[in-house]
């Protein structure tokens, strides 16, 4: 996909490089997943067309959910533009959820939840990294074990000590006052928290291109040598960077407990699955703030509409779960060749410089 | 704790131990020879599906193995494909392919037999009796399959020429091996291995197939992997160990107050990861892994 | 000897790569069965080239290849090693952490089955015929260097090498190594294999040789019979007659200060060996120091532990009479040293726009407060810098890789100089550019010494530093073997000492 020629600047190129790449990975997804419904007795037509649609019918749901996988999408980007896989954006949502929970249960404060969840997750990063680099624990190891344990460590807290009385199968609620409601906007409801998102967004757009630390994420991910180079220390911005897609991953979860959910539920179902979704958005939005963004959306449309068509086809979601597995294995083609080099690069970069054997 | 249920635990824990044990061998093949795939999670539960469904229709165990046997293969052609021509980024290819399977599988799941969580039993293989409890014959086999994997990797001409594209591709390229086919092929037969654990867990042990049915133990299998140093004949012990952490979690859970479980649930991801932060880089890698091969 | 059959004759190669490079012009090597053949040259004069074409990796542009008088077309390596040449490259083909014997068994059993047993017998027997002597169970990353040579050439051997192409076989050798080297090359001699032997140095083309061809940039420069002539001869041969087109040069005014002094300085390669072995060197305000020898003798290393890259094992780093050893490079280059590295791909990131690699190795100097970065100014320093030294861009948005390799030079230096360092190394700065484009950097380097800079300057392009230097300093193995003004070395004594041949009366230092 190089240039086809010099009329056709470089913008130009970049730009239909990745609309190729974005879009041919959906169709190829479509493709598969109207496959499966087909080989499976279902009236695949019907089906794409409600995974497509299904999630426009009520925007505010639709938008809300896409709250949540921007968060984690972001979780995955800024580690990745470092250099770095975080996988363990479900298990630092989880822990950011439980930490709001409690936070604005035992404090009252919504925002302050939504801090403390987010710190929460970013301990987490901060960990995988930490063992990454000085016990040189393989990260995705880490990242799933993390996933399940603290999958049963919350499940069991909120049905054993944190549950509601009257509603046993949820937790305790989240006072009022640390709630995060809803707004009205041109006579269209919407919840706050999406506009929390995308000023976090903004916030993490803002790092990444004008700051001293989002520069030299950049420059490691995309060069370790030039970053050995320029004296920036590529163990530091990993760990610096895994702390801070932690902390994204925390406040997807801690948004979900105080503005939409205000409770967890006994079995995570309100968050299960949504780390790994948050990789597909990564992905899809280039590892970009204002991709990540709208490939949150699209994501939160394949999700509900997964949810429609179960309703009524009485298909499984679960369709939508194998489309963003084909839509991810497809956009790991084209962008990996660089990714993958520049991931090794800065990996035998960081061993030496961590004193290991490299 | 007695004796007698220490015991207990041990043989409880050769269960267990075969699944980790043959995603371990499998992915150890596909590792030494350069390519990493961590959808180990994704094959085991495909394959157990696909077994199940055999036994449950034709009865034919043996049938059901050999089917999830071939399943692996195909999942494991699929990304050999897609990480050794197609250059792809072999971590987040393996992500995809765990989330595809899992899709695949909970909506084949509803689509057979109507449920959503576990399926009716399904016949599964015949077992021998050992102190109270029962021991499938895919336990010595799985233990039988690391061994020979072991001499061949190690003691085989075939074994040095795998060995050698996960090392330094280009000296083996230089040596006359082909290294992008043996990449292929290596891990198509890592995946038939872990197609075979997957079988097993359905038909063989756990008697059903449902949606949890793999629990993480595709990404123990990988933490056994590196435990292991890449070496077959350690990756037994390394799956007794994990297998372990398993079956004491089975056994207290099977004794205790329903909720309680969730808590123990959790010792066999805890003590994996105790495992892997304690043993630190037992043996090195191979040293090409996960670098795609280009030829000048 | 003289009668004996052409065992390779190649005629008229002529090697053009796509973007217009002449590698080889109407090269014709002549080689006879049983002769030890020199094949001599600087750097860049084609040497590899013309043996990666015999050895099939390379396809000629032009010209004809016979073996043994058979005319061949070689497709790739496989096809050169059916007819029984092989090459040992610098870096070895060897799997690092298998045994001698498993790579030799693994070399084996690609041409067919081989049973480990007849392999080992098979390599007793070449060994006991040749004197060779290999650990066949020894793992060999744990082999040094020189004896990893021989188990490339016992692989060689062992599939019945008629051909054998060194490649600077002795760069990685210790001298004792390469006696032992020498001594086995001359029993392969005995036996009848023909072996062509690249090299820059020539003591060693002297010793071993019974004939040699000279290229010189790509072109046969003169083939003699290593008995009849000197070391000094095949200097001048290396290292050409040409009239060197000098720059005016202004009469340098007395130099200043001693703005930076490297004492007794160690410093070890990625490998973990000693790349730098106590380099002391001085560096005066308005002066140009050349430092010349063939790439691989410790430069890199020096440059980088000056610049606070790699760690310095023993030794100072002295600025303005600060010890600044082992602080980081950005506290380096903020400090008033310029590090120019030879290759764009490090010096720049390629993947990012004109603005972000202006500002790569002074960031510190662009941030406001709470680490914000300045963009405003990033972007009146890189318009500066593209103005000031006339960098073509489009935009200064436009990814740095979209430039030609000139302008990233001309961006790269720009971007240094601009920061008003009292100190810039320079690491081949005019490496692979154009003619204008390299007169463009060498005239931009004078004219910073007129302003009272001072310049380290390291290149293999012995032309651009006798241009260039006020001293000269030349590098061998780690050491400075010589320094002194550039009128006070003739071109033999500089190819000498570039070939390691140390001559009597020159102090170091």
């Amino acid at each position: 996909m190089s240039g086809q020629g010099k009329w056709m600047s470089w913008r130009a190129v970049e730009y239909v490089t990745v609309a190729f790449e974005v879009l041919g990975s959906i169709a190829l997804g479509l493709v598969v997943a109207a496959g499966m419904l087909a080989g499976l007795g279902y009236d695949p037509i019907r089906g794409i067309s409600l995974l497509l649609t299904g999630g426009l019918r009520n925007p505010d749901y639709l938008l809300s959910r896409a709250t949540f996988i921007m968060m984690t999408g972001l979780a995955f980007a800024i580690p990745m533009l470092a250099g770095f896989f975080n996988i363990g954006g479900e298990g630092q949502m989880y822990l950011g959820g439980l930490m709001a929970l409690l936070t604005a249960v035992y404090l009252r404060n919504g925002l302050l939840a939504i801090l403390v969840g987010g710190l929460a997750g970013a301990l987490l990063g901060l960990i995988i990294s930490a063992l990454r680099i000085y016990r040189g624990v393989n990260e995705v190891v880490t990242a799933i074990m993390l996933n399940l344990v603290l999958y049963y460590l919350i499940v069991y807290l909120i049905t054993v000590e944190l549950y509601d009385p009257v509603a046993p199968h949820e937790s305790i609620k989240v006072p009022a006052e640390a709630r995060l409601g809803v707004i009205y906007l041109a006579g269209n409801r919407l919840h706050l928290i999406f506009f929390v998102a995308l000023a976090l967004v903004i916030l993490a757009y803002f790092l990444l291109y004008y700051t001293k630390l989002g520069y030299e994420i950049r420059v490691s991910g995309l060069s370790p040598r030039s970053a050995r180079y320029a004296g920036i220390d590529l163990n530091r911005v990993a760990m610096t960077s895994m702390f801070i897609g932690g902390f994204f991953a925390g406040v997807g979860g801690a948004l979900n407990v105080v503005g939409f959910m205000y409770y967890i539920d006994s079995l995570l179902t309100c968050m299960h699955g949504m780390g790994f979704t948050g990789i597909g958005v990564a992905l899809m939005g280039r590892n970009n703030p204002v991709g990540v963004i709208l490939a949150s959306i699209f994501f939160s449309m394949l999700i509900l509409g997964g949810s429609r068509m179960q309703m009524l086809m009485r298909v499984p979601k679960e369709v939508a779960d194998a489309l963003s597995g084909v839509i991810i294995i497809a956009l790991s083609l084209p962008y990996a060749y660089r990714i993958l080099m520049s991931y090794i690069r800065t990996r035998r970069l960081m061993k030496v410089g961590a004193g290991q054997p490299g | 704790m007695e004796l007698g249920s220490l015991a207990s635990i041990f043989v409880i824990a050769l269960s267990p131990m075969v699944p980790l044990l043959l995603g371990a061998v499998g992915e150890i093949i596909t590792e030494r020879s350069g390519v990493v795939n961590i959808g180990i999670e994704g094959i085991l539960l495909l394959s157990a599906l696909t077994a199940a469904v055999v036994s449950f229709f034709t009865g034919n165990v043996l049938l059901a193995l050999l089917v999830g046997v071939a399943t692996g293969v195909v999942l494991g052609a699929f990304h050999g494909i897609i990480s050794v021509y197609l250059r792809g980024d072999q971590i987040v290819a393996g992500v995809g392919l765990n989330l595809l399977a899992y899709g695949l599988a909970v909506t084949s799941l509803f689509k057979i037999w109507s449920v959503f969580g576990a399926s009716p039993p399904v016949p599964t293989m015949p077992k021998w009796v050992v102190a109270g409890h029962g021991i499938s014959p895919m336990v010595p086999i799985s233990v039988a399959i690391a061994v020979v994997a072991w001499f061949v990797l190690f003691r085989t001409n075939l074994g040095l020429k795998l060995r050698a594209c996960g090392e330094d591709p280009r000296a083996a390229e230089a040596m006359g091996v082909n290294v992008m086919r043996t990449r292929l092929l290596a891990t198509m037969l890592g995946s038939a291995l872990m197609g075979l654990g997957g079988a097993y867990l359905s038909v063989d042990w756990v008697g059903q197939f449902s949606r949890e049915i793999t629990a993480g133990r595709g990404f123990i299998a990988l933490a056994n992997v590196a435990f292991s140093g890449w070496n077959p004949l350690i990756a037994v012990i390394g799956a007794f160990v994990f297998g372990f952490f398993d079956a004491l979690a089975i056994y207290l859970i099977i004794g205790a107050q329903p909720t309680l479980s969730y808590v123990f649930k959790t010792i066999p991801y805890l003590g994996t990861l105790a495992v892997v932060v304690v043993f630190r880089g037992r043996g090195k890698a191979p040293a090409a892994l996960a670098k795609p091969y280009i030829k000048e | 000897m003289p009668d004996a059959p052409l065992a390779v004759e190649m005629k008229g190669i002529t090697k053009i790569y796509p973007d217009g490079v002449v590698a080889l012009r109407g090269v014709d090597l002549t080689v006879r069965k049983g002769e030890i053949h020199g094949l001599l040259g600087e750097n860049g004069a084609g040497k590899t080239t013309l043996m990666r074409i015999l050895y099939g990796e390379i396809r000629p542009t032009q010209g004809t290849v016979r073996i043994f008088g058979r005319p061949v077309k070689f497709r790739g390596p496989w096809d050169a090693m059916r007819e029984g040449i092989f090459m040992v490259y610098q870096h070895f083909s060897l799997i690092s952490s298998f045994t001698v014997l498993e790579n030799l068994v693994l070399a084996a059993s690609s041409m067919a089955k081989a049973k480990a047993e007849e392999v080992e017998e098979q390599a007793k027997e070449v060994m006991e015929e040749l004197g060779l002597k290999v650990p066949l169970d020894a793992r060999v990353e744990t082999l040094a260097v020189g004896v990893q040579q021989k188990v490339e050439i016992l692989k060689a051997l062992m599939r019945n090498a008629r051909i054998l192409i060194l490649d600077e076989p002795t760069s990685v050798l210790t001298p004792t190594e390469a006696e032992e080297l020498m001594k086995l090359l001359k029993r392969l001699k005995e036996v009848g294999i023909t072996i062509i032997f690249i090299t820059h140095k020539l003591r060693e083309a002297k010793a071993i040789t019974d004939t040699i061809t000279v290229l010189r940039k790509g072109r046969v420069v003169g083939v003699v019979k290593t008995a009849t002539v000197e070391e000094a001869d095949l200097a001048r041969m290396m290292v050409g007659r040409e009239v060197v087109l000098r720059l005016a040069k202004k009469e340098r005014v007395r130099p200043g200060d001693v703005v930076l002094r490297v004492e007794g300085l160690w410093v070890r390669d990625d490998r973990g060996l000693p790349a730098v072995k106590g380099v002391t060197l001085e560096l005066r305000e308005g002066e140009i120091i050349g430092i010349v020898g063939v790439a691989g003798n410790g430069q890199k290393e020096l440059v980088e532990a000056i610049a606070g890259i790699r760690p310095v094992e023993r030794g100072r780093v002295l600025y303005l009479g600060d010890d600044i050893t082992g602080l980081p490079p950005s506290t380096v280059y903020k400090r008033g040293i310029a590090y120019i590295p030879d290759s764009r791909a490090v010096g720049l990131v390629l993947d990012l726009d004109v603005i972000y690699n202006s500002v790569l190795t002074r960031l510190a100097s662009f941030l406001g407060r709470g680490g914000r970065v300045l963009w405003g100014r990033a972007r009146a320093f890189s318009s500066k810098v593209v103005r000031e030294f006339g960098v073509v861009i489009s935009s200064l948005r436009t990814p740095v890789k979209y430039l030609s390799g000139g302008n990233q030079q001309r961006l790269m230096v720009g971007r240094e100089v601009a920061a008003h360092p009292k100190v810039i190394i320079a690491f081949e700065p005019t490496h692979g550019l154009d003619v204008a484009a390299t007169e463009y950097i060498r005239s931009l380097l004078l004219r910073l010494r007129d302003e009272g800079k001072a310049i380290l300057l390291v290149s293999t392009d012995l032309d651009e530093i006798l241009q260039l230097s006020d001293r000269v300093a030349v590098m061998y193995e780690g050491e400075v073997i010589a320094v002194g003004r550039p009128e006070e070395f003739t071109l033999e004594e500089l190819g000498l000492l570039m070939g390691g041949v140390r001559c009597q009366g020159r102090a170091s230092g």
